[in-house]
């Protein structure tokens, strides 16, 4: 199990880690299946970190008043 | 023919195959995550057919794979894009799991309400690696040093919070 793949996924390693792993990710099996695995959580996570009609060029995260 | 023309050449040739192949799909993707600022999106998915034509070896992967690779390499120039933008300093309350956003009817909000949910449900130590990395286009080193614990300890966490995250999201018939 490498724990890397996660934060792979979710697009958040440091530079010089991103290259080493994607080095690794050329032979690790199990870590490319990860990789399939693991694709939708970002995107589901996205829904909640983006305001769907943002507008502003910052982006800014979802309003979340009751 | 030029060596180097017949090269660029090549290169070109090569480029226009990938976005034949896979442009329309991932543009319509990456679109969901520019606020649907198309340049900004198309400017992606040309970064994306760039580096995928870097390391062409990794096209001979089957097809599923080279997909959720190309998705990752366009997510991560998505993120390194807004935090260039929001280089600036600037302080936005960031989603919390605590709290739910306003439905407005469309299925993003609703999908929203549910990973909430499920984000609540997980260990305060795995939501908080989630919530101080991706939620805020942080990199593990910087969550690091935020929650004052090594990166591999971050690295670790949120893996099992992820892996988590997705058995509740599946549990809930939302993550494949």
């Amino acid at each position: 199990m490498h724990p890397e793949v996660a934060a792979y996924v979710l697009g958040v390693l440091d530079d010089a880690d991103l290259q080493a792993f994607e080095r690794h990710l050329d032979s690790c099996e199990r870590c490319q299946s990860e990789l399939k695995e693991l694709q939708d959580v970002p995107d589901l996570l996205d829904d909640l970190k983006l305001q769907p009609s943002a507008s502003e060029d910052d982006d800014p995260p979802i309003s979340m008043s009751r | 023919m030029c060596p180097v023309l017949g090269h660029l050449d090549d290169m070109e040739h090569r480029i226009q195959a990938l976005y034949e192949q896979f442009g329309g799909p991932l543009l319509r993707h990456v679109r969901k995550t520019t606020g649907n600022d198309l340049q900004w999106a198309e400017d992606v998915v040309q970064e994306t057919m760039v580096r995928a034509w870097r390391h062409s070896d990794r096209l001979q992967w089957e097809p599923g794979l080279v997909w959720a690779w190309l998705l990752t390499v366009a997510r991560r120039i998505v993120i390194d894009g807004r935090r260039r933008r929001s280089a600036r300093p600037r302080e936005v309350e960031p989603p919390e799991a605590d709290t739910v956003p306003v439905p407005d009817g469309c299925d993003r909000a609703l999908s929203a309400i549910v990973v909430a949910d499920a984000l609540r449900s997980l260990s305060q130590e795995h939501r908080e690696v989630i919530e101080q990395t991706y939620l805020r286009d942080r990199t593990i080193s910087e969550a690091a040093e935020i929650l004052g614990i090594p990166p591999g300890t971050v690295k670790s966490r949120l893996y099992y919070g992820i892996r988590a995250l997705r058995g509740l999201l599946r549990d809930k018939g939302v993550a494949g």
